[in-house]
């Protein structure tokens, strides 16, 4: 797949993973990157930003095993830009997928 | 590349931030090791997942120069923000400073223009004190009408330079949010 829009996309998933519950950084990282190839790093640069455009909220938890993890929570704003970016999603995933199968019966 | 030079790097790519900025994000790296770490990974593995640090840091800093123009647009914070825009990648190169040069050289003519006009009884008088003898009264008071219409101009130009100027910001964020990195091989 092209590189270039993939990056919208790592938003979404975020935003996907925090709908559910709250999660710490590292968390995020390695939930998409089993689905996904992604550098890893960049995710966090994702993270300021959306938190900074108010979508996520952050506050530190003690773990039980070492240091306390930064976690991050989804806004009111979050959950109403993700529902928007989902509809996107879907709108676009069915029109290739239509393309897909209408280009295959052609062959 | 281990723990302590994933961070030194990072920290020398983000000499631009301020200090608390920077810090913050250095912890959160600090944290991603730790937990890494703990899980029994390597550093060195950790720091290959998380990809280069000067990628990483280009992302920040495009997104703190835009977050500065969100503050106060002028033509600095602006200049720093396409800067650093086009500078995450080859292809924000052609993307970003396209229509960068072109909105820039439509404000610029605008204002020249404008100028242009409002100077024009200056120069006009200039010209009659070198030849006087092509004075005629009818010239002088069409100079100051052009005059007029380029003060004109030059409030319209005050708006149109603000909102081109938003809109290319707005720009600007949508190729951060949407273009280039995040993904391995990109």
């Amino acid at each position: 797949m092209n590189v270039q829009f993939k990056k919208g996309v790592l938003e979404l998933c975020v935003l996907v993973l925090l709908d559910k519950k709250d999660r710490y950084g590292y968390e995020l990282v390695q939930k998409i990157s089993d689905q996904i190839a992604i550098s890893e790093g960049t995710v966090y640069p994702l993270l300021r930003r959306l938190t900074k455009e108010g979508y996520f909220t952050t506050y530190l938890k003690e773990s039980s095993e070492g240091p306390s993890r930064k976690y991050y929570a989804l806004t009111e704003d979050g959950r109403a830009y993700l529902k928007d970016l989902l509809v996107d999603w879907e709108q676009f995933t069915n029109g290739v997928n239509q393309l897909i199968k209408e280009g295959v019966r052609d062959e | 590349m281990n723990r302590e030079q994933f961070l030194s790097k990072l920290n020398d790519s983000l000499k631009r931030l301020p200090s608390s900025e920077r810090e913050e994000i250095l912890q959160d790296f600090r944290e991603h090791f730790e937990i890494g770490m703990s899980e029994g990974k390597s550093e060195e593995d950790i720091a290959s997942g998380l990809g280069s640090p000067q990628q990483i840091a280009k992302e920040l800093v495009a997104t703190y120069r835009l977050e500065q123009v969100g503050e106060t647009a002028n033509t600095g914070n602006v200049l720093r923000a396409v800067w650093a825009v086009i500078g995450l990648g080859f292809f924000n190169l052609v993307i970003v400073l396209g229509p960068f040069v072109a909105l820039a050289a439509i404000v610029l003519s605008g204002w020249v223009s404008g100028l242009s006009l409002v100077l024009s009884p200056v120069l006009y008088l200039v010209n009659v004190i070198i030849y006087p003898e092509i004075f005629a009264a009818y010239d002088l008071f069409f100079t100051l009408f052009l005059s007029g219409l380029g003060i004109f101009i030059f409030i319209g130009m005050f708006y149109v330079t603000r909102w081109l100027s938003k809109g290319f910001v707005k720009y600007l964020n949508f190729n951060v949010r949407m273009v280039k990195g995040g993904m391995k091989d990109a």
